[in-house]
């Protein structure tokens, strides 16, 4: 074994401001996704182009997660296909889907951070599915200038620049969700999936948020797919709307052009569904 | 006055839960009758022997003067009694921290393979035949390889593998080191691997989903969410591990439990609480030490 010569031979793609992958294009074909005999999703066409931004609307329980889920294989359908960049999900190795993933930003709902460790910890635990198991523990523990410069300069974007060495726990809730968004920018995604990313923060953080996910993936040339329960918040921030009620999607059209009675249809619940809301 | 009422949704056998739990404090209270039944156990046993009153008395007579130097006849070329406490103390620690470090080696390593979380596996597409027969049948093996030694370790008090080590090696002070690590070791693979299974998962799904492979997941979405309880719970053991580290003395081997046995035995008694108040001062001092660790990291 041959030592390493200190500091020369880095993770290549942690070096700088690695160019940012190209943009994704996701599609599924007729997916369908059965939990204990219930759909979650029916026969689901969807296409979403490279650098498209996409909003994904409907009640709780339509369906959203799961597509958003479908996207990145961490769910797998029960029928259909689900490609990314044109690869088929299913058919690829467990390191093709660890590297396509590692060009897939997910920022979820629970943020999903570790509380007890520091914001830039979090940030560069980003970029773990480029790194050799080692490379992670010296990423983490004695991070390079050059990772956490880069990791400063993603955190300053957002917004809390400042925050770079705090405690995570000891940022209030929507730092915290610009701490999983710079976590995700971290790893130079294709493109960014959003899962209800702002259930958990008051009206007007939620309208700057979606608009910082939209102005990121238009200077990244990102795809974005977000879904929203805010259809207002949807419809001003996107250009493409796609409506899920009860696993199947009611339209996919331009925002400008879902008519109110559209919307109205998507969201009346009957009234089963008022207390059966498993998303 | 009765509210008319709805009829009542069934709760498994029993008619309500209340019922069930009713049952179970009432079994609980029969087992303590029976096993004082089964011991024959009275009262009356603690009514002290001829003399053993006297002893008593004269003991806790000495607790609040405790000796300064030794009662009786010094011995030859002895250090006072304080520098002996203090030597003895020392000692006690030094075993305890070599047997913690050793236990916390079997505790980190059995614990990571007795957890649940270890051996998680996303199945994917295109898994080989080779990582698929290492998923299902070398890993459950050695999971549960794991926990038979786990269990193992832990049930054997250290004071039991202490004498059977004497016996095959004499008084040897790596045999007691040994002896203490075994079933601490054991305790600690125990309650880590439970602390891993039941933190958070939300970081670890996060990670996998960038594409972090299972190692990773483990070590930086898992093991850090488990860590300040990891702590907080060594520390408790290290506090243990410093009783079990005096009792050794009672075998031989030179911590205060060893001072204390022979200032017993010779009816020193104000020794005898010298020591213990040694011993009560090394287990304060302790805890004192991981309180503000405690509070500096955890807080």
């Amino acid at each position: 074994m041959s030592r390493r010569t200190s500091g020369s031979s880095a993770e290549p793609a942690l070096r700088g401001g690695a160019a940012p992958a190209a943009a994704l294009d996701f599609r599924t074909a007729t997916a369908t996704v059965d939990f204990d005999s219930r759909a979650a999703l029916a026969g689901v066409d969807f296409h979403c182009g490279p650098g498209e931004r996409v909003a994904l609307v409907g009640p709780s329980g339509a369906g959203k997660t799961t597509l958003l889920r479908l996207l990145n294989g961490a769910q797998r359908p029960s029928a259909g296909v689900v490609t990314a960049d044109g690869l088929d999900l299913a058919r690829l190795t467990p390191a093709g889907l660890r590297a396509l993933r590692s060009r897939i930003g997910f920022v979820h709902q629970d943020l999903a951070l570790v509380p007890n460790l520091r914001v830039a910890q979090n940030v560069i635990s980003g970029a773990l599915g480029r790194l050799s198991t080692w490379g992670t523990l010296r990423a983490l523990l004695h991070p390079r200038r050059d990772d956490l410069e880069r990791a400063a300069a993603l955190l300053e974007r957002v917004g809390i620049g400042e925050k770079l060495f705090q405690r995570t726990d000891t940022l209030s809730g929507g730092q915290r969700q610009r701490v999983a968004i710079a976590r995700a920018l971290f790893q130079e995604p294709g493109a960014l999936l959003c899962d209800e990313p702002v259930s958990s923060v008051d009206p007007a953080r939620a309208r700057d948020t979606v608009e910082l996910l939209n102005a990121l993936a238009v200077e990244r040339g990102l795809t974005l797919v977000v879904s929203l329960h805010d259809v207002a918040l949807a419809q001003s921030c996107f250009p493409r709307l796609v409506g899920l009620r009860r696993g199947q999607v009611v339209f996919d059209k331009p925002a400008a052009a879902v008519a109110s009675a559209e919307l109205e249809s998507l969201y009346r619940l009957e009234r089963a569904e008022m207390t059966d809301d498993a998303s | 006055m009765r509210a008319e009422g709805v009829p009542l949704p069934r709760a498994g056998a029993a008619r309500t839960p209340f019922t069930r739990r009713r049952l179970i404090v009432a079994a609980v209270v029969l087992a303590a009758a029976l096993a004082a039944w089964a011991l024959d156990a009275s009262l009356v046993g603690l009514v002290p022997q001829a003399g053993g009153l006297e002893l008593v008395r004269d003991f806790f007579a000495r607790a609040l003067r405790p000796a300064w130097s030794y009662e009786g006849e010094a011995p030859a070329g002895a250090a006072p009694l304080w520098v002996a406490a203090l030597v003895a103390a020392r000692r006690t620690l030094v075993f305890a921290v070599a047997g913690m470090s050793l236990a916390l080696v079997f505790g980190a390593v059995l614990g990571f393979l007795g957890s649940r979380a270890w051996w998680e596996h996303e199945p994917a597409g295109g898994e080989s035949r080779l990582a698929r027969f290492l998923r299902r049948s070398v890993a459950p093996a050695v999971w549960s390889a794991t926990r038979v030694v786990i269990v193992g370790m832990r049930s054997v008090h250290e004071l039991l593998w202490a004498v059977l080590f004497l016996a095959a090696f004499g008084l040897n002070n790596v045999a007691a080191v040994v002896a203490l690590s075994i079933p601490y070791g054991g305790t600690l693979a125990k309650v880590f691997s439970e602390m891993i299974d039941e933190a958070p998962r939300d970081a670890a799904q996060a990670l996998r989903a960038a594409g972090a492979r299972d190692l990773q997941v483990f070590a930086v979405g898992l093991v850090p969410r488990a860590l300040p309880d990891m702590c907080a719970y060594a520390f408790y053991r290290f506090e243990c591990a410093v009783r079990s580290s005096a009792i050794l003395g009672f075998f031989g081997f030179p911590t205060l439990g060893y001072s204390i046995s022979q200032a017993f035995e010779n009816l020193h008694y104000g020794e005898v609480w010298t020591y213990l108040y040694a011993l009560c001062a090394l287990v304060i001092g302790i805890e004192l030490w991981s309180g503000a660790l405690r509070r500096r990291f955890v807080a």
